[in-house]
């Protein structure tokens, strides 16, 4: 069985070249952020799926929401970068904004090399809280100062917000409430893309060799695992075995995860069994190439990860025709969406993401909404404006309120 | 053993078996954790280059032959497998134009030369990385049949000049057109001073010149001062400075040469022999390879006129690897020296050596 996918570019965007970030809402609508991270001065504006004219809406441009110009010379308030994080209770979607977009007048933007450099540098990521319901910006605060949000999170019951910043990698705290950071350390220096939530209040990462690093309320530390998350041993050590999605599964006992490598698995984390969780390898799930080359992180990539209202996971893994040496600009590359079935780990094709004369195979964020149907966030720096995909999920497959329970982290 | 001191002397005589001076590190053939190394029999690095920015590049000998490029720059940190050459068996020199390269293999049909664009730099590739491959182009056999000596680039990369087993060749870099210039017996390695001037092996005894301006190959130029040089490799190394050229004739003693001034006498002797690779520093310090098997680094300090033994290369940071047989050498961009291992799962190793610590009067720490 295919299914139908539908593109939807940032047409009202022209200068987006990313979609780094795509959750769903309170609300069970889709957010997405259409970035700019190529071109000087500029910003990224929060859109939102319109079911009923089957369009987007354009919410807000964040420099302006945030009282920092996209010409001020500093580098800009260029993209949201998996920190979306919803409020179940009062209807607000959490947001927080990352850098790398160039000041206008520099053709690419160095956190480190601009970290003291007082017209240049960041001003910080800007936290932002938006009422779904009245859709309106409530409030913001710049979270992170000088530094990028990489990844948020919300734990609702307990009015924190997670995060992860780049360059410095540090672990932040938020108390919602009391509008207070808390730094709680350096992790290392990739960062990781990802962190998630289990039952216990536990707030689980990695680290930059594949140790799963986890922070405990309870004891107010970061600690790391023993072991390293699977990897492809025939060239890989676990270096760079860094989250890059992971999605829960319906009944919260255990997470899919994908790490931001070449090579990627899929992998099952039982986070409660044991003392740091057991991790199941599900196995690559891109083809292979030849190893002795470098492979680009733009073309051997998985994302996407969304457990669909059948139940099944959904994720999006690129494929190429070309040698993967040719690079993320060749045409012949495709995102193929997968179904996976938990519990026989059988997989299935269900559709092949169509943006017209474009590739589409870089799925950054993968969300259901409240009518079943699924979305993918969208990442080809090269072919602007860019956008998402809607994959129309079978009748039989879809429910209502697919999107509960809510992931909580971006 | 309980006798006093026997501790103290059982860890000087483990520790100073290694590195004595400077810090030597080994680098895998690969993108460490991301990609595959070149296969242990075909990473015996025997050749060596670096480009203007220090980007270094390299060739490897054994079951195929591999270009290479090696870069350590800003946030690089890689070596990447640039092509294999199935059909060759060894890799005799890599010269870096000013924007390509080009690199010499033997093959079953003699000496075969390739040619590439010069590898961009990536981005950060601790974050993630986007790097490309390019095309070889084959530029063919200098001379059919005839295997590739050497080749060095001249000081303008704008061309190389190569020895076959019996002919001269100069190779116009961006013409990409190869020339015959002249016959000679090739024999050892060629070297370019920075007076436009190339010398190498002639008759027994002494070197040839040729002037790659002119076009002019002078036969039995220069005598070459007594010593040992039957069938002599011709290990050369250029101080780039004071324009000196260094070669160590087959026992380990050491000479410099200053086109138009000629040889000088011995300068000293390395501990083992024969010399395999050497370069010169910025301060004019000369650091080598020395003795089969198991070799042993030496520097020659024109300043102190010495020659000091520094030990077995030993890798302790990050990759632990002794080193024991090396190919070629090139002086990197802040001093520092890369050593190409000529060996079964070849390293390339750079060489910091020590700076000399200033010492005020009176005040030493």
């Amino acid at each position: 069985m295919k299914y139908k996918t539908v593109w939807y570019p940032f047409t009202e965007h022209p200068e987006s070249d990313s979609c780094w970030s795509l959750s769903v809402g309170p609300d069970g609508r889709i957010y997405a952020a259409a970035c700019c991270e190529t071109t000087p001065g500029q910003t990224v504006k929060v859109v939102r799926y319109n079911e009923e004219t089957d369009s987007l809406d354009y919410l807000f441009d964040l420099d302006k929401a945030v009282d920092d110009p996209r010409d001020s010379g500093r580098a800009t308030q260029c993209k949201i970068h998996y920190s979306f994080a919803p409020s179940m209770k009062d209807g607000i979607m959490y947001m927080a904004t990352h850098l790398s977009g160039p000041p206008i007048d520099q053709p690419v933007y160095s956190p480190l090399g601009s970290w003291h450099d007082k017209e240049r540098c960041f001003r910080g990521s800007a936290l932002i809280a938006y009422d779904t319901k009245k859709d309106e910006v409530l409030w913001w605060d710049t979270m992170l100062p000088k530094e990028g949000c990489r990844c948020l999170l919300h734990d609702e019951e307990r009015g924190l917000l997670y995060s992860l910043s780049y360059p410095r990698d540090h672990f932040f705290i938020y108390d919602i409430k009391k509008r207070k950071l808390s730094d709680m350390g350096r992790i290392g220096s990739v960062n990781a893309q990802t962190l998630f939530l289990d039952s216990k209040h536990r707030v689980w990462t990695t680290d930059d060799y594949g140790h799963v690093v986890r922070y405990d309320p309870e004891k107010g530390r970061l600690e790391r695992s023993p072991y390293i998350l699977p990897h492809n041993q025939q060239m890989q050590t676990g270096w760079h075995s860094v989250f890059y999605d992971v999605a829960p599964s319906p009944d919260g006992q255990c997470v899919y995860a994908v790490p931001w490598l070449n090579s990627p698995r899929m992998m099952r984390i039982w986070p409660n069994e044991g003392e740091w969780g057991e991790v199941e390898d599900l196995g690559q799930v891109t083809q292979g190439f030849d190893k002795k080359h470098p492979p680009d992180f733009f073309v051997d990539h998985c994302g996407g990860l969304v457990f669909g209202g059948d139940g099944m996971l959904y994720y999006v893994a690129s494929r190429w025709k070309e040698p993967i040496t040719m690079g993320h600009n060749n045409k012949g590359l495709e995102g193929i969406v997968w179904r996976l079935d938990p519990n026989t780990l059988e997989r299935q094709e269900v559709a092949v993401l169509d943006r017209p004369n474009e590739n589409a195979h870089y799925v950054s964020r993968g969300a259901v909404d409240h009518n079943g149907d699924l979305f993918f966030g969208h990442v080809h720096t090269y072919a602007k404006p860019n956008g998402i995909f809607k994959v129309i999920m079978p009748e039989e497959r879809k429910r209502k309120n697919a999107h509960l329970p809510i992931r909580m982290w971006g | 053993m309980s006798l006093p001191g026997a501790r103290q002397k059982a860890l000087e005589i483990f520790h100073e078996t290694y590195t004595r001076e400077g810090t030597t590190i080994a680098f895998p053939m690969c993108i460490p954790g991301e990609t595959l190394s070149i296969p242990a029999d075909e990473s015996h690095i025997t050749a060596l280059d670096i480009t203007r920015n220090g980007i270094v590049y390299g060739g490897t000998s054994g079951r195929a032959a591999h270009f290479f490029t090696g870069m350590f720059t800003g946030s690089t940190g890689m070596v990447f497998d640039l092509a294999t050459i199935a059909d060759a068996e060894s890799c005799t020199a890599v010269c870096c134009g000013n924007d390509k390269f080009i690199g010499c293999v033997n093959d079953a049909g003699g000496g075969h030369i390739f040619m590439r664009d010069l590898q961009e730099v990536p981005f950060d590739i601790t974050q993630e990385s986007s790097i490309y491959n390019k095309p070889l182009r084959d530029l063919g056999y200098p001379v059919k049949g005839e295997r590739i000596i050497h080749a060095v680039r001249d000081v303008s990369r704008e061309h190389v000049v190569g020895i076959t087993e019996n002919h001269l060749f100069v190779l116009d870099i961006e013409k990409e057109q190869i020339e015959l210039v002249g016959e000679v017996k090739g024999s050892g390695k060629l070297i370019a001073g920075l007076d436009g001037n190339v010398f190498g092996m002639d008759e027994p005894d002494a070197l040839f010149r040729f002037n790659l301006t002119k076009r002019t190959l002078e036969r039995n130029a220069v005598r070459l001062p007594g010593g040992n040089w039957q069938n002599a490799p011709l290990i050369w190394a250029r101080d780039n400075v004071s324009g000196k050229l260094y070669v160590a004739d087959n026992d380990g003693y050491i000479f410099s040469f200053l086109p138009g001034d000629g040889f000088s006498e011995r300068l000293g002797k390395t501990n083992l022999s024969p010399v395999k690779a050497m370069a010169v520093t910025h301060d004019g310090r000369l650091f080598g390879f020395c003795g089969e098997e198991i070799s042993n680094m030496f520097c020659y300090n024109p300043a102190k006129q010495e020659v000091t033994d520094n030990g077995v290369a030993a890798s302790v940071i990050e990759r632990r690897r002794y080193g024991y047989i090396f190919g070629d050498a090139v002086l990197g961009r802040d001093g520092q020296i890369y050593f190409g291992e000529d060996d079964d799962l070849g390293h390339l190793w750079i060489y910091f050596p020590t700076i000399t610590k200033q010492v005020l009067e009176n005040i030493e720490e």
